[in-house]
């Protein structure tokens, strides 16, 4: 991404640039993401069970499609929720 | 030759008996046609199911790996969805590549279990937390003590000053 672009993007009021969000799976070295792992799964959908954008998470395009699929299989199995109230 | 993961849940009000021959009847097949059962893993037991599967709430987890020609997960599919015992399967294809290096799955416990812990871990923290403050607005008073003091001493010293 380049400067300029940093650059336009409007500073907060506060003063304090947004830090740069990092993915985890690229932090834990996780080289599959585990559909049975539920408790990981979980920090990724939302309390209605969306999928959350890695613009919210942080991780990178190449977990955030192994993730996406790792949360499809884990519904099809009931261990998470496809909507939840 | 592939690697399958096969997780089957089935209906917690079946005998144990009722279980294993669904089970039995499963592996029978993969080795008749071919394949070789790597594990049968029955360590998750019952669970809470996310969402109700023909009215039910609770499921008896299965993960069965083996190694099989292509064509056999349709054929197991196919005697899966007749079974009226098993709520639901899935099917899927472990890749070597990644398998090498896979972590050893997480084996989930029923989830209520382990919610509390996660709570009382929170709840320590918040305890942490709520001491520190503590501390510090215990700190706050005592420092206006000491400068009202210091003030006060300055106008003793001033009052005789003055006289």
């Amino acid at each position: 991404m380049s400067e300029a672009r940093e650059e336009r993007r409007p500073r907060p009021r506060n003063g304090r640039r947004p830090r740069r969000k990092v993915c985890s799976f690229c932090v834990d070295k996780i080289p599959y993401i585990d559909y049975k792992d539920v408790n990981r799964l979980r920090r990724f959908i939302n309390e209605r069970g969306k999928i959350l954008p890695c613009r919210m998470t942080g991780n990178c395009a190449k977990h955030q499609r192994q993730l996406s699929e790792a949360i499809k299989r884990a519904r099809i199995i009931a261990l998470l929720p496809y909507t939840a109230e | 030759m592939n690697r399958y993961e096969l997780t089957i849940i089935l209906d917690t009000s079946l005998e144990d008996s009722d279980r294993s021959a669904v089970l039995d009847k499963v592996t029978a097949l993969i080795t008749a046609k071919g394949g070789e059962v790597e594990k049968v893993d029955t360590t998750w037991g019952k669970r809470r199911l996310a969402y109700a599967i023909n009215y039910k709430t609770e499921g008896w987890y299965v993960l069965v790996t083996f190694q099989a020609p292509t064509d056999l997960p349709r054929e197991i599919e196919r005697q899966l969805r007749i079974n009226e015992n098993v709520l639901r399967y899935m099917t899927v294809r472990v890749l070597e590549k990644k398998s090498k290096v896979k972590p050893k799955p997480v084996p989930v416990r029923v989830a209520p279990a382990e919610a509390p812990k996660a709570e009382a871990v929170e709840a320590a923290a918040e305890a942490v937390a709520a001491e520190a403050e503590a501390a510090v607005e215990a700190a706050e008073p005592a420092a206006e003590a000491v400068e009202a003091a210091a003030e006060a001493i300055e106008a003793a010293v001033e009052a005789p000053a003055a006289e």
